[in-house]
Order: structure tokens, then C-alpha cells, then sequence
């Protein structure tokens, strides 16, 4: 992990506080990311994904306590940040697009409005006018006609909104553009458009992106590096290429094999039997073991470290023997067999 | 004509319908009352000539449909009769009240709302807190107690130990006006509002204080908030311009509905700060038995729960881009 | 009585139906015992030893609020007080729920013309300004308690029959109506034996509810002076309060009554609330 890197998280813990107790939603995550480039983070829902990213912006709710590790952005340790002081790293260095971009936007204000809002909140010396033109650029380098600037979000299908988000993230140009599931809540085919779109305009201007998604297909077309998460752990990072190809932590392999294979080989697609892990009382060593195929004793009571294989890093006791796991794992029946057993 | 248009039209001729409605029950309620309404105001020894004529230049003698129809058709040209007590045009005695009580409605409505919505944004961000929970007990009892019994406490304290306002009434006595409009602008009238109207003011602001609480709760849960802190917006930026904005649409339905009841408030407000509007013109005339008056008093303020009404649409429709009319 | 022992038992988890429900009986045990309670006759003059009249004495331990303008022990009064309000409070509550309940279900059930028709006559009231109407009725039918209570659930029953009416229309939606229907029950049946028993929880709500309009229409009118003449209720105690002109003077007189009300009303609305809450959490107040 390089010095270099836009954005370094060390060993981050974010707890969600209930009733029952904390619920572990991030423990223990260091993940780092060089400039101008592509982060994809995937796994399942709820494993812990989304509150990873809203850490790095501080706008997870007042129930989720920071409980160790730090994040720091461009050299500066920004982990006990207040409200104030976030507000310049917010979309000024590091913006979004959420998860449900169809009500991201305030229903009572034009869209242009609140894009123009966003670019005088941070740059004071834009005038309205100047701001106006601004948004207007981008508006036309998402493909919407300026014109709807003055459209109120209900104005908008599910796409354009999307794409008015990905124009309101991207109009400070920040270091940092977090996209959320971007096109979950999209169809197919306005689903590769954005996700083209977003690409280019990322090389364009020459940004580090994450890409938040349970589906590696996404990854695999806009990403260079891959960061596999599992029950509010990482069990997996590394360049996009070797982690699809030839992943070394089980669960990876799992994630792979739950996917169409990318060059178009017909296959049966096996899915990971079994739930995540509860994460207010998570298993005491590998958070993946209930489900895991290969498991050992050791991985029942000890917390498997991140180690370097080749140019990635992976958190699992057997990685020395991943070349035959990967073999094994390409077998259904031992994933079914785990579940009967 | 636009969908805005002629959705307002529609609603305007619905409301006027139930005013129709109204003043037909009103009107057959009254002349139900037993015995005849003269009886108060005719001298014992009065000769049975003088009676009748009397009668008759109130319309009493002939049979009730008949009277009904010539009251409507007064009605329509403006004419609401001749108050029994003073013997002149029922409008004339009640018009001048009416701008009384509307301002003193306006201003309490004015106040309630302020208070509510901002109040309510406040509580809601304070959420969970120890000044939260004893703001909304104080608030629950402020709803919960009678509004005159406000007022009479007010008038005590305010009035008559601190003599920080006037005991009651809309203007000094004595002061001589050469116009009816000089009475509503001067000094001496807002110093006579200040009291009756914040009294009806934080009574009324439980209701859209408690929605506008409620409402901010759920608007702060949603997406565009969360969006609108990660956009660098500061929080009082988030929370005033764009949660309150959002909230405001539940509290604006309730305002029609307060509307309606600020009316009730308003006639025992009057009536505790001898505020010369119709509210206390309908108590005394009903007193007094005077159903002209009363009756003119009661149609005015159903003209004005209307126009509230309508003013209520015309906000709702105004804050929520969303509304389409077709 | 499903409903009713149901709602019982969700009171009682709940801190804030637990306050209102004990005021309320605080109030109700008041009303029943008052003629044990109060020490004296409400409008028998009180004199002291020496024959000299009892006015506007603060309280003190003969007179617990002190006396009135015309030596009349106020205690008393707010204890007797108690009774009409409760009996105001319970009976229009329990009409007006009564009422509104079978209109809203009506309404709902036949939908179409009925269902317009009824919901113009709720609009029609709507309009109708509440104190004034009430006012006017009283005065022509003649102040007394029973006119003061047909007044109030003559105007308040539109509240409970719209809401009502709004939860049979989803209500009317689900399957064991369908299967109640193609089983071949009556219209009367499906309404009262599937549909009302669904509707009671809110009907409750609306019971605790309506409990606090009743009261203070009963307090306001009597301020206003059209009271019922025969019994002391604690409107009318603040009516003469405020008309012999010794408010300024006299807290003693004042506060209480008020306070009274106060209370009352404010142990309808915790229970409503609360209950409201809890059955149904997605209702807000409108």
C-alpha cells in the first residue's frame, strides 16, 4: 500500500449502537486508493458496503459510533473532522452518488437549483450566472438538455435523474466520485449507457472513483482494482484482473462463480448457500467460516490477517493452498454439500 | 383557463354551495324559536297597529317560505336586514367588526403557524433531548387548556399586575378617528392586538407544531436529506431550507382546518379582551336576541373560514411543485 | 368487547397512555364521589363566625380554593364541576364515535353515491365554524346540558366518520372480505361481523379523542354564558369569575377550573395519542 494513495483507511471500525448491542457493520477495514483510479468494493447486501462509504463523508446517522481505526484523505487525517470541517472535503473533494438517486434529489427545489447550490456553497466566487452555465455543461456531457435545468425532480424518469446525480457529483470535479449501486434501480440497457458514461467522464477529468456493487459484471467493465467485503470485513483486494480470474479467498471464489463467466463460457452458475453472518455476535475468527467450504479449526477461532499474494492482499488461512481451492470451489457440490452438512 | 385555474373555481363554488347550505339552516333555526322575536323589543303598552306595522317592516308576517325566499334574494343584493336591537342594516353594525376580527384572525394564524413551524423544525433536530421532552409537555398543556382561560390568566399578569398592555379593547378610549381605516394603523392598535393575538397565537401553534415535529422526523429519514449533508451544505442549511421546506407540505392541509377552529377561539377571545369583532358582536346579539345581526355576523365568518379555505389551496398548491390540477 | 380489553392492554405498556389513563380515572373517581367529596353546597353562601359574608376569601383549610365573589366555597364547585364534564366528555365522545363510525362505515363499504353524498354532507360541516354554530343552537333550543351535548356530536361526528371512512376503503380491499362475500354473507354481516372489528382501534382513538372537544365546547360555551343553569361545571365557573371582575384579585377563583380542563382534556389526548401510536403507527394527526 503506497504512500501516494488519494484516500487511506486504517483498520476503521463503525459500529452501529441498538439495543441488542453493536452491530459490526465495518470492523476492522484498511483499504487504500491511488489517485486516478477505479475501486470496485463489492459483496452481498447488508455486509456492510454502503456504511463503509458514508464514513468516509461522515453522514452515517448519530447511532453509528466510530469505535477505532482512521480514515485519511490526501495525506490529512480527517477521522475526528467536525461537521464544519467536513463540509469543504464534502463533494468538494469527495462526492456521491447514492444508492437511491431517485430521491436524492430535494422534490421541492428545480435540479438546477440545487446543482447550482452545490457549486456556490464551495466556490464563492461563481456568480449565479456563471454557476448556471456551469451545470449546463455538465448537464449536456450526461446527455440531458440544459433546458430541464429548470424541471423539478419529478419531472424526471428513474435514467435522468441518475444521470442529473452523476452531473452533480461531477461538477466540482472532486478526487473522489463514490457511486453506490449507481444503476441498480435502472433497466438494462440505460444501465450500460451510464455506466459508460460515468467511465468516460471519469478518464476525462481524471478522478479516483469507487464503485459500490454486488455485481461483478460492473466491476469488471469500469474498474482496475477490486475490494471484496464480507460481513463488515475485507476478505479480498487486489487488481480487478487477478481478483475475477483467479481469486484467492474462498468467498471470492464463491462471488465468481455466482456470476456469468465474462468471456461468455456457458456454465452453471452456483450461488453461495447460506445468510451472512449475524454481526452483533459475528463468529470469533473468519467472519466467512459458517458458509466457508474449506473451513479449519484455525478458522473458527482466529481472525485470518490480510497477506500479499502477487500484487493482492487476502485474509484467509488457507492462502497457500488457494491454487487447489480454486479448483475445488469450481464444483457445486461442494458448496451444497456445506449447507446439508 | 389553467388546471390551477379552474380547480380554484371548482373549489370556490363548492364552498359557496355550503354557505348556501348554512345560511338556509341558519335562517330556519331562528324563526323555529318560540314565541316572536319582537316580543323583546316592543313596549308592552305598544298599540296592535304599530305591532303589525312593525312586523311587517321586518318581514315577520308572512308565512316562513316566503320569508325565506325574500331573505335570500336580500342576501344576494347584500341586504341582510335590519338588526331588531338598533334598527339599522344588519351589515352596517357587523361589517365594521369584520375587519377587527379578520385581523385579529390573520394575526393569530400568523403567529401559530410561525411559532409551530419553527418550534417544530427546532424540536424535531433536538430530538431525544431533555429540553425536547419538556418542550412538548409545556406545548401538550398550552393545547390542552381552554383559550379563554389563557387569556383571563394573560390579562392578569400582562395587563393588570405588570400593566404591560391594555386590560382589553382595540383602541384607546376617547381617540377620535376621522376615517374607519385609521383605527388599524396606528401604534396604539397593534399595542391592543399584541396580547389577544399571541394568546390564540401559542394555543392554536400546538397542532402545526406537533405535525411540523412529525413531519421533519420523516423528511430528515429520507434519501435527498442525507444527500443534501454529503453535498457540504451546512446544517442549518440542510435543516431550514431543505427539510423544513419539505415538512411545511402536512402543515399546510392542517391550515385550513385551523382555520375553522381559530374561529371558535377568536369569538371567546373577543370576548375575554372585549375585542369589538363579530365573534363578540355574535355573543352579545344572540344575547340580546337580535337574529339579524347574529345571523349576518355567523355569514361573514363562514365567508371567511371560506376565503381561508381557498388561501390554504393556494399555499399547498404553491409549495408542492408536484400538484398538477388535471 | 375484544377491541376494548385490546386496548387496555396496550395502554398499560405505554409510559404516556399510562399518565392519561390514570388522570382520567383521577377525574372519573372525582365525579363519582363528589357529593362525598365536597365540604359544602356549591351555591350555598358560606358566612364566618361573626355572620359576616365570605367573599373572595384566598384558600385556607375550611376553604380549600377560597370563596367566591358571592362567598361560595370553589372547591366545591371544581369537585361538582367534575361531573358535568365527565358526563359531556363521555356521553357526546361515545355519540360521536357511535355515529361517526356507522356513517364512516357505511360510506366506505357502499362507496358510489352514497358514498358521495355523505362525504359532501362531511364537507358541508366542515364549513360549518364549530363555536358560533353551537352557540346559536344552544341559544334556540335552550341552554342545558343535554342541547350543549347534541350540539357538540352534531358537528364533531365528521372527524371520526372520515377517518373511518378512509380505513374501511383499504380495509374493503383485503381477501377475507372477498371470501366473506363469495360465501354468500349480507352486506350487514360483512359490515358489522368482518369489517367493524377492524375499524374498533381507531374508533377508540377517536372515543379518547373526542372526549377532550366535548369538554372544552361545554367549558367555552358556559364561559360564554350558555351553560347549563342548573349545574355547576367549571366553565361556569370561570364565566362568573370573569364577569363579577375579581379575576384580577382572586387566582384562586381562576386557576383551578382552568386547570381542571386542562387535565382532563390533556387525558383524553395522551390516551388517543398514545394508543394511536401503537395500533397504528403510520396514522398521523391531520
Amino acid at each position: 500500500m503506497t504512500n501516494s494513495a488519494i484516500l487511506q483507511i486504517d483498520h476503521l471500525k463503525m459500529h452501529f449502537k441498538t439495543q441488542a448491542g453493536y452491530v459490526r457493520s465495518v470492523d476492522d477495514v484498511s483499504l487504500s486508493l491511488p489517485h486516478n483510479t477505479n475501486l470496485g468494493l463489492v459483496g452481498e447486501s447488508g455486509c456492510g458496503k454502503t456504511t463503509l462509504m458514508k464514513a468516509l463523508l461522515k453522514i452515517l446517522p448519530p447511532t453509528c459510533h466510530h469505535r477505532g481505526g482512521s480514515i485519511t484523505f490526501d495525506g490529512t487525517d480527517i477521522t475526528d473532522y467536525s461537521y464544519k470541517q467536513m463540509q469543504a472535503i464534502r463533494w468538494n473533494k469527495i462526492s456521491m452518488i447514492s444508492q437511491s438517486a431517485m430521491n436524492a434529489l430535494d422534490p421541492a427545489y428545480r435540479i438546477g437549483e440545487q446543482i447550482v447550490e452545490t457549486i456556490r456553497i464551495h466556490r464563492r466566487s461563481v456568480n449565479k450566472k456563471a454557476a448556471w452555465d456551469h451545470a449546463a455543461a455538465y448537464f449536456e456531457m450526461v446527455g440531458i438538455n440544459p433546458d430541464r435545468l429548470k424541471d423539478y425532480p419529478h419531472q424526471f424518469s428513474g435514467g435522468m435523474k441518475q444521470r442529473a446525480v452523476i452531473a452533480m457529483a461531477m461538477v466540482l470535479e472532486p478526487d473522489i466520485i463514490i457511486a453506490d449501486e449507481p444503476t441498480t434501480a435502472l433497466d438494462v440497457v440505460i444501465q450500460a449507457q451510464i455506466l459508460e458514461r460515468l467511465k468516460l467522464l471519469q478518464e476525462k477529468y481524471r478522478g479516483s472513483m469507487i464503485i459500490v456493487t454486488h455485481d461483478i459484471s460492473v466491476v469488471a467493465q469500469t474498474c482496475s482494482l477490486v475490494a471484496v467485503m464480507y460481513g463488515g470485513k475485507l476478505m479480498e483486494v487486489g487488481p480487478v484482473n487477478q481478483v475475477l480470474k483467479s481469486p484467492n479467498h474462498p468467498y471470492a471464489m464463491g462471488l465468481k462463480n455466482a456470476f456469468p463467466s465474462l468471456l461468455g463460457e456457458k456454465k452453471s452458475l452456483i450461488s453461495i448457500p447460506g445468510s451472512p453472518p449475524d454481526l452483533i455476535h459475528p463468529p470469533t475468527g473468519c467472519r466467512f467460516v459458517e458458509r466457508c467450504p474449506f473451513e479449519t479449526d484455525k478458522c473458527r477461532v482466529q481472525v485470518p490477517e490480510m497477506q500479499p499474494v502477487d500484487s493482492s492482499w487476502t485474509a484467509c488461512h488457507r492462502l497457500s493452498e488457494a491454487e487447489a481451492l480454486r479448483q475445488e470451489a469450481e464444483d457445486e457440490n461442494i458448496w451444497l454439500k456445506k449447507e446439508t452438512a | 383557463m389553467s388546471g390551477f385555474g379552474k380547480y380554484m373555481l371548482k373549489r370556490l363554488l363548492n364552498m359557496l354551495f355550503s354557505l348556501f347550505v348554512l345560511i338556509t339552516l341558519l335562517f330556519f333555526m331562528f324563526r323555529l324559536i318560540p314565541g316572536d322575536p319582537l316580543s323583546m323589543y316592543i313596549d308592552v303598552d305598544i298599540s296592535i297597529e304599530a305591532k303589525e306595522m312593525l312586523m311587517k317592516q321586518f318581514g315577520l308576517d308572512k308565512p316562513l317560505f316566503e320569508q325565506y325566499i325574500a331573505y335570500m334574494k336580500n342576501l344576494a343584493q347584500g341586504n341582510f336586514g335590519l338588526s331588531f336591537q338598533y334598527n339599522k342594516p344588519a351589515l352596517e353594525i357587523v361589517g365594521d367588526r369584520f375587519w377587527s376580527t379578520c385581523i385579529l384572525m390573520v394575526t393569530s394564524l400568523g403567529i401559530a403557524f410561525f411559532i409551530g413551524i419553527i418550534a417544530g423544525t427546532v424540536l424535531a433536530w433536538m430530538r431525544g433531548t431533555r429540553f425536547e421532552v419538556s418542550s412538548i409537555t409545556a406545548v401538550l398543556f398550552i393545547r390542552c387548556a381552554p383559550v379563554f382561560w389563557i387569556g383571563m390568566i394573560f390579562v392578569m399578569v400582562f395587563a393588570f399586575k405588570l400593566q404591560w398592555f391594555p386590560l382589553g379593547g382595540m383602541n384607546t378610549p376617547g381617540t377620535h378617528f376621522e376615517h374607519t381605516w385609521q383605527k388599524y394603523f396606528n401604534t396604539d392598535f397593534l399595542y391592543h392586538l399584541f396580547l389577544p393575538a399571541i394568546t390564540c397565537g401559542i394555543n392554536m401553534a400546538a397542532t402545526p407544531l406537533l405535525v411540523m415535529r412529525a413531519s421533519m422526523l420523516e423528511v430528515i429519514k429520507e434519501d435527498f436529506i442525507e444527500l443534501a449533508t454529503a453535498r457540504g451544505l451546512s446544517k442549518a442549511r440542510v435543516m431550514f431550507k431543505h427539510a423544513m421546506r419539505n415538512a411545511l407540505l402536512p402543515v399546510a392541509t392542517l391550515f385550513a382546518v385551523e382555520a375553522g377552529l381559530a374561529v371558535g377561539g377568536v369569538v371567546l377571545i373577543e370576548t375575554v379582551f372585549r375585542w369589538p369583532g363579530m365573534g363578540r358582536e355574535i355573543v352579545l346579539a344572540i344575547g340580546a336576541r337580535d337574529y339579524p345581526v347574529a345571523q349576518t355576523a355567523f355569514v361573514l365568518i363562514g365567508a371567511m373560514v371560506i376565503l381561508f379555505n381557498l388561501l390554504a389551496d393556494m399555499i399547498y398548491a404553491y409549495l408542492d411543485p408536484r400538484v398538477t390540477y388535471n | 368487547m375484544n377491541a376494548v380489553s385490546e386496548f387496555f392492554s396496550v395502554i398499560r405498556k405505554d409510559k404516556v397512555g399510562m399518565i392519561g389513563m390514570i388522570l382520567f380515572s383521577f377525574f372519573l373517581i372525582i365525579a363519582l364521589a363528589a357529593p362525598y367529596i365536597a365540604p359544602f353546597d356549591p351555591v350555598e353562601m358560606q358566612f364566618n363566625e361573626l355572620g359576616k359574608l365570605e367573599r373572595l376569601t384566598p384558600p385556607n383549610s375550611t376553604y380549600l380554593f377560597g370563596t367566591t365573589s358571592m362567598g361560595r366555597d370553589i372547591f366545591s364547585q371544581v369537585v361538582m364541576g367534575s361531573r358535568v364534564a365527565i358526563l359531556v366528555g363521555v356521553i357526546s365522545a361515545v355519540c360521536v364515535v357511535f355515529i361517526g363510525t356507522n356513517i364512516g362505515l357505511i360510506a366506505g363499504y357502499y362507496g358510489g353515491k352514497v358514498d358521495n353524498a355523505i362525504m359532501r354532507i362531511v364537507d358541508i360541516i366542515y364549513g360549518i365554524p364549530f363555536l358560533p354554530f353551537a352557540l346559536i343552537l344552544v341559544a334556540v333550543m335552550g341552554p342545558g346540558i343535554i342541547n350543549i351535548i347534541i350540539a357538540i356530536v352534531l358537528i364533531t361526528w365528521r372527524n371520526t366518520a372520515r377517518i373511518i371512512r378512509s380505513q374501511v376503503l383499504s380495509i374493503k380491499q383485503r381477501m377475507f372480505v372477498e371470501a366473506a362475500r363469495i360465501s354468500g354473507a349480507s352486506n350487514f354481516r360483512i359490515m358489522y361481523k368482518y369489517i367493524a372489528p377492524n375499524v374498533m382501534p381507531l374508533s377508540l382513538v377517536y372515543v379518547a379523542l373526542s372526549m377532550g372537544y366535548g369538554i372544552m365546547t361545554e367549558a367555552s360555551l358556559s364561559f360564554l354564558g350558555y351553560g347549563d343553569p342548573t349545574l355547576p361545571s367549571w366553565g361556569k365557573i370561570l364565566f362568573e369569575c370573569y364577569s363579577s371582575q375579581a379575576m384580577f384579585i382572586a387566582w384562586w377563583w381562576m386557576i383551578p377550573p382552568g386547570l381542571a380542563i386542562l387535565l382532563l382534556v390533556l387525558s383524553g389526548f395522551l390516551v388517543g395519542r398514545s394508543y394511536e401510536e401503537i395500533a397504528n403507527p403510520r396514522l398521523k394527526e391531520r
